[in-house]
């Protein structure tokens, strides 16, 4: 449990530092909030919410890259795989959650007439796809650019993808979409429900492959044979 | 400096040049005696006590060295190839505790290869590597996080083995120490200069106390006394009876190893 909380501190605390990087992880979503807000605020959420998503993906995959030579020390060192990637994953979530909050209240303040609950459960479901998703890219990609570029394009056709179409389901952040319209629009509940099953649903994929790349990655060789002294 | 200060120098000195205890006890009385005798600053009396000790051990000659211990690495025909490329090509290397084994060999010939396939980070194509007991590797570059301190990553790697925060700073900040480095400041990892990022990086695989150390050319970017200070730690560890395999380029430095592989292809004159 230590090696897991001081994974996911120290996975903070990286971010937390780097203040250019948090700014603009604040700036995005904000900038997505105002550039629709003098139209309908449906479109000003759902843009708030995608940009949430690209913003701690961004996050995720830039820190996950930045451990990527840390990492096997560290496992030397005494760590397993899942310290590893949890640790890791953990500390975006919370770091993620620390961003969600003043947008949170920014709808709060500048769009009363929600359902702020449903806004506040698409964001948890934002945070908890995009964290894994920036880490699985990270960790399948060891170039940053790379990773940015394909992050780019889902985040481009989850923006232009018909909602209502079967594909779009298989896009990570579809849930937040989903529950975005019950939030805004004041949909019935099969709205909430099956955004919600979507994001749990994604987020469980997700954190699974996660763990399956990082495990294979950070294995034990065959050809080693460690042996206790004495 | 006055004379307790100076003899508590001189007793440290000795130490690093191995200088064995019972003669060095010896030394550092008689030279407590001579400084009562005579009252003046030690400075004036004996000189710095760095190069006084120097010239002790050079009289002394080092204190015999224990006999290597059993055997802590065993890598057998270890063969890698990239593509097409054979990199690495039937070696072996055989090191016990209380032995340091350098590789050698030119630009390209695999020597970091060789190393992590040691260290179960790359998987070779032939060959087995037994290690016994704990393993501790200091990659060539990276290795460290650029928005940490050090204190942040002695905190990390100690948490590994489940030593608590305080005494995870303390044993960096002391192995540090025997660097030369003072590691309590608030610097982050990416503006520490090239060298003392490198030795945050060769400290950091020393803090889970490994019985075999893999180092891969851990010594890029120190200064001259850096540099000494670096295989002076590498001689106290393995008189401690660690394994130590080290990277190397400098040939120079290879009356201080106990083994060499040399991983020249034998087209180009190696003896691997």
């Amino acid at each position: 449990m230590n090696r897991l909380v001081t994974v996911a501190e120290m996975t903070a605390r990286e971010l937390l530092r780097r203040r250019g990087v948090l700014l603009l992880l604040l700036l995005m979503p904000l900038t997505f909030w105002l550039i629709r807000r003098d139209a309908y605020v449906g479109q000003s959420v759902r843009s708030l919410l995608l940009g949430i998503s690209w913003a701690v993906s961004t996050a995720a995959l830039f820190a996950t890259s930045a451990a990527r030579e840390l990492e096997p020390r560290l496992r030397l060192a005494g760590y397993r795989p899942h310290h590893l990637y949890l640790g890791r994953m953990l500390g975006l979530w919370a770091a993620g959650l620390a961003i969600s909050v003043p947008f949170f209240l920014l709808t709060v303040l500048d769009a009363p007439e929600l359902r702020h609950g449903g806004v506040a459960v698409a964001m948890l479901c934002c945070v908890g796809v995009a964290a894994p998703f920036g880490m699985l890219i990270g960790v399948l990609l060891p170039r940053e650019l790379e990773g940015t570029l394909l992050l780019l394009t889902v985040v481009a056709v989850q923006m232009l993808i018909d909602p209502a179409g079967t594909g779009a389901k298989l896009t990570p952040f579809w849930s937040s979409r989903e529950i975005a319209t019950w939030a805004v629009d004041h949909t019935d509940d099969g709205y909430l429900t099956r955004g919600t099953l979507h994001g749990l649903v994604f987020t469980a994929l997700l954190v699974a492959t996660v763990a399956a790349v990082a495990s294979v990655r950070l294995r034990r060789r065959r050809h080693l044979r460690h042996l206790p002294i004495g | 400096m006055n004379a307790d200060e100076w003899l508590q120098t001189l007793a440290a000195e000795l130490h690093q040049r191995r200088v064995a205890p019972d003669a060095a006890r010896h030394v550092v009385v008689e030279a407590a005696t001579h400084l009562r005798e005579d009252g003046r600053d030690p400075w004036l009396v004996l000189g710095p006590p760095r190069e006084y000790a120097a010239a002790i051990a050079e009289s002394l000659g080092p204190a015999p060295r224990p006999r290597p211990g059993p055997v802590r690495l065993h890598a057998e025909g270890i063969t890698k190839r990239y593509g097409r490329r054979t990199v690495l090509r039937d070696a072996s290397l055989t090191v016990r505790a209380g032995q340091i084994a350098a590789v050698v060999g030119a630009n390209g010939c695999g020597k970091s290869t060789f190393l992590r396939v040691c260290a179960g980070l790359v998987s070779p194509d032939a060959g087995e590597v037994t290690v016994t007991g704990r393993l501790g590797y200091c990659p060539q570059q990276g290795g460290t996080a650029d928005f940490l301190l050090p204190d942040e990553h002695f905190v990390l790697v100690g948490a590994g083995r489940g030593v608590a925060r305080g005494p995870a700073r303390r044993a960096g900040r002391a192995a540090a120490r025997r660097l030369g480095w003072e590691a309590d400041g608030d610097v982050l990892a990416r503006h520490l200069s090239g060298g003392t990022r490198q030795k945050l990086n060769l400290t950091m695989s020393t803090l889970s106390e490994p019985d075999v150390l893999l180092l891969d050319e851990p010594y890029q970017g120190f200064d001259q006394g850096t540099y000494v200070n670096f295989w002076e730690q590498l001689t106290r560890l393995r008189d401690e009876g660690k394994a130590i395999v080290v990277v190397t380029h400098l040939l120079n430095q290879l009356d201080r190893v106990d083994l060499v592989l040399d991983l020249t292809p034998a087209t180009q004159g190696g003896r691997a």
